[in-house]
């Protein structure tokens, strides 16, 4: 009872309170602004928690990091912008969605979901993080190969219409993704001996170009003006709606979950690997990419996942999972705190004062969402010969914030054009982005895996994780041959029935 | 309508908030005149990053003017300091936090734009960071000779942050001084090469003091050696490298350090104004508890002597670039 009360001493406070509901104020507003990501505002906000009590200060931070995973959503959905990269897959269903009116409906889902993961996130964070733990220490870089075998299985799934293209527009995300330093040699790929390629082609940048630019091209070539009304005043997400989204809300904060709690694999992934098994499991399969709000939901449930799960590593091994949680790292550091299994025998009450923090954060996350809401939505109200000169400016100004440079501009400007030539030919956006994010990771791990083994292949089987990973590679393809051709018995059967007569 | 006015307001008002607002208070007549420009040469979030806006804060008491940070990511830090070198417009007005990135990235990267030393004055090294030969808790080898004599009958493997880190450059340098079978396995940052350490998956790493020191304390790594010249005080029962006595060690002594540069026409009005404020900063309760905190030591040389030992530690990794093999 004395811990219970020194708990609610410590958390109980105005302070803690502002600084939770200025943090997501800060985080939705930031993340929903192209370029402008949360780890700008995160690295932006941390000055001035030096001089504020720590719990307040981890609290702000926490805050930003939560509301710029949704905040992100918002702009994807509207103006097909995607505010952070973890949301372009949200854009995929968002945007069709709002085309058709429903943009209300649209952000509401991603809201509800985003919330839901959140919370799924929370409780995994402060029920099973020593568990979860001891699995990412297991996590190699064997492991790690076969969670990305499995994953690119799933683009199987994904290649809506022709599989030609479908592996076209992979194989198109897995080149551009081999642009920068070699990661073992140091020596430069496809650079062209321009220094700004050296980083790899910036992924801020690729996205708008693929989605914004290709929407305001078809605008003015057309120029004619879509006349969709009461968007704004839309409906919401129905009861009927939010049963449905359930399921795939839950599958995706899990994997979210897990995702997070292995260091390095980041928010993007988990949206996207959320958002194929959805796909693959839903009834209404065929409709994602047009505008289903399952899609909408899994993507926004596998990044918000994420969240939590990236304190887990961060607060049982003092180990930052991504760029956010080592600047909280720095954060926990400056106020004289070592987040580590000895921060949980020594600072115990201001862990258990966080952790409700950060369950607060889920609660205020869904007041200033609808809030947001409320007023971005407006935005689906502008007539569109206005708000694509704006949304133009914005794509330049974001693709310029994320390095200062105009280089990412002209970047920009070129995806812009893959963009629509992807749109004109009917190229799905969604396996280019697989294979750009996870091409990479699959290259490193199998290099790293090696490494590690000393050349010897063994290492690929060497224990539960990497068997139960390879079953479910192996299952994903076999799932997907046996879809295949009962399709085409199906479909060929009608053909033969009016041959007969 | 009464929506779209709504949503104009709404929208000016989200970019009030990016752009932000500025307002100098310096005097018109001496050094700064007008607002001062840290360039941060990695993204956001990063220990450069960090201490670069924690000494900004201070300096900007010093000096009585507006301290900005700007974030200019790229190739390792070369992008910023290549365009710092190349001048233009402020460059009175802007000064650089450089790390070990400006004297490796001159080893390994191909076709700099720029001398490393003499395009630039050195105003003051801020901090030193040792970095720490850590082995997993239950590796067999207690010290470094044994590690040493068995790394030598057997092959071994080091993680590191990323090629051309310094993490990565100690791995290497250890590697030439003491004729072992190493071979690097590269992670994206400290974060990710953590677990591989840790669960034992590697067998040795060279990393920043303040990135395992709680894992050392907690007993989940064991320290073999430090790489700085004199033992840490956060760690003083371990021996540093030089102590070692073989292997040509005693060459070894490497620290991840920090420093302020600015472009060479770099007036010297502003250079003393600097070296005042930046003496100033260093003195600071604020700035020695940070630098505790990230289990730094205050950096030591400034002006020529810091140019000096820029110089000799870009000729030295230049070597060890060239013995591993790494790019060019």
């Amino acid at each position: 009872m004395d811990m219970f009360s020194e708990v609610l001493h410590l958390f109980l406070s105005l302070d803690n309170i502002l600084a939770i509901a200025l943090g997501v104020v800060i985080g939705v507003v930031v993340g929903s602004i192209p370029g402008l990501t949360a780890t700008m505002a995160v690295a932006l906000a941390l000055p001035f928690t030096f001089t504020m009590e720590p719990v307040a200060a981890i609290l702000l931070l926490v805050g930003i990091y939560k509301g710029g995973m949704y905040g992100g959503s918002i702009t994807a959905i509207l103006i097909r912008t995607p505010g952070s990269p973890a949301s372009a897959c949200t854009l995929l269903d968002g945007y069709p969605l709002a085309q058709q009116g429903y943009a209300k409906k649209a952000l509401k889902t991603a809201l509800y979901s985003s919330v839901i993961a959140d919370f799924i996130s929370n409780i995994a964070l402060i029920f099973f993080a020593a568990y979860l733990a001891k699995i990412a220490l297991n996590f190699g870089a064997p492991e790690f190969f076969w969670l990305i075998c499995f994953s690119l299985t799933i683009i199987i799934s994904l290649a809506s219409g022709s599989m030609i293209k479908g592996l076209l527009a992979a194989l198109m995300g897995i080149l551009l993704s081999l642009v920068g330093l070699d990661e073992v040699y140091g020596s430069q790929r496809l650079t062209f001996g321009n220094y700004n390629l050296m980083d790899s082609i910036s992924f801020i940048p690729l996205l708008i170009g693929l989605f914004a630019i290709p929407e305001i091209i078809e605008f003015y070539r057309k120029k004619v003006v879509p006349h969709i009304k009461a968007k704004a005043s839309g409906v919401g997400m129905t009861l009927a709606e939010f049963k449905r989204c359930l399921k795939p809300i839950v599958r995706g904060s899990l994997f979210g979950v897990l995702i997070g709690a292995i260091p390095g694999t980041g928010a993007t992934a988990a949206a996207f690997i959320s958002y194929s098994d959805a796909r693959r499991r839903s009834p209404n399969r065929d409709n994602f990419g047009k505008g289903e709000v399952e899609g909408v939901a899994a993507a926004e449930a596998g990044n918000n996942g994420v969240a939590g799960a990236t304190m887990i590593p961060l607060l049982s091994l003092g180990i930052p999972g991504d760029v956010i949680t080592a600047i909280i790292l720095g954060a926990f550091m400056v106020h004289g705190l070592t987040p580590g299994p000895i921060m949980f025998q020594e600072n115990l009450t201001l862990i258990y004062a966080l952790f409700v923090g950060i369950m607060c954060s889920s609660l205020v996350l869904l007041v200033v969402g609808n809030g947001a809401i409320k007023y971005f939505s407006l935005i689906a109200d502008i007539p569109k010969s206005i708000l694509f000169p704006i949304v133009l400016m914005f794509c330049v100004y974001g693709a310029y914030a994320v390095n200062n440079d105009t280089f990412d501009v002209w970047l920009m400007l070129g995806f812009g054009v893959l963009g629509y030539i992807f749109n004109r030919a009917a190229i799905p956006a969604a396996p280019f982005l697989i294979g750009f994010i996870l091409g990479p990771m699959f290259e490193d791990n199998l290099r790293r895996s090696l490494l590690i083994g000393h050349g010897d292949m063994s290492i690929f089987v060497r224990g539960p994780i990497t068997w139960f990973f390879i079953a479910l590679t192996l299952g994903s393809i076999l799932l997907a041959l046996y879809r295949y051709f009962s399709t085409r018995r199906q479909s060929s059967r009608p053909g033969k029935a009016q041959e007969t007569p | 309508m009464k929506h779209i006015v709504k949503a104009a307001c709404l929208a000016a008002c989200s970019s009030a908030l990016v752009a932000g607002v500025s307002v100098s208070t310096a005097s018109a007549d001496e050094w700064p005149t007008g607002d001062v420009r840290l360039v941060v040469p990695y993204a956001p979030g990063g220990t450069t990053d960090v201490l670069s806006r924690r000494v900004a804060d201070l300096l900007q008491d010093e000096l009585d003017a507006n301290v900005v940070v700007e974030n200019r990511p790229g190739a390792g830090s070369t992008v910023a300091t290549g365009r710092l070198a190349r001048g233009g417009r402020d460059v009175d007005h802007t000064i650089l936090m450089a790390s070990p990135g400006h004297t490796i990235g001159a080893a390994i990267y191909p076709d700099l734009a720029y001398d490393p030393v003499d395009d630039f004055v050195f105003l003051q090294n801020l901090i030193d960071i040792p970095n720490v030969m850590v082995v997993p808790a239950d590796s067999p080898y207690d010290n470094v000779i044994e590690f040493v004599e068995a790394a030598r009958e057997q092959n071994m493997t080091f993680s590191h942050s990323g090629v051309g880190s310094s993490i990565h450059m100690s791995g290497e340098l250890f590697k030439t001084l003491t004729e072992t079978n190493l071979t690097a396995v590269p992670f994206a940052g400290s974060g990710a090469a953590l677990p591989a350490l840790l669960g034992g998956d590697v067998d040795v790493s060279f990393e920043n003091m303040p990135t395992v020191l709680s894992h050392i304390r907690s007993g989940d790594l064991k320290a073999l050696a430090v790489t700085s010249a004199e033992r840490s005080p956060h760690l003083p029962d371990v021996p540093t490298l030089t102590e070692v006595g073989e292997y040509s060690l005693d060459q070894f002594v490497t620290t991840a350090w920090f420093g302020l540069i600015a472009h060479e026409s770099f007036p010297q009005e502003a250079q003393d104004a600097m070296h005042e404020a930046l003496a100033g900063v260093m003195q600071r309760e604020e700035f020695l508890s940070f630098a505790e905190q990230l289990g730094a030591e205050p950096g030591q040389v400034s002006g020529e002597s810091f140019q000096q030992f820029i110089a000799q530690e870009v000729e030295r990794w230049q070597e060890v670039a060239e013995q591993a093999g790494i790019s060019q």
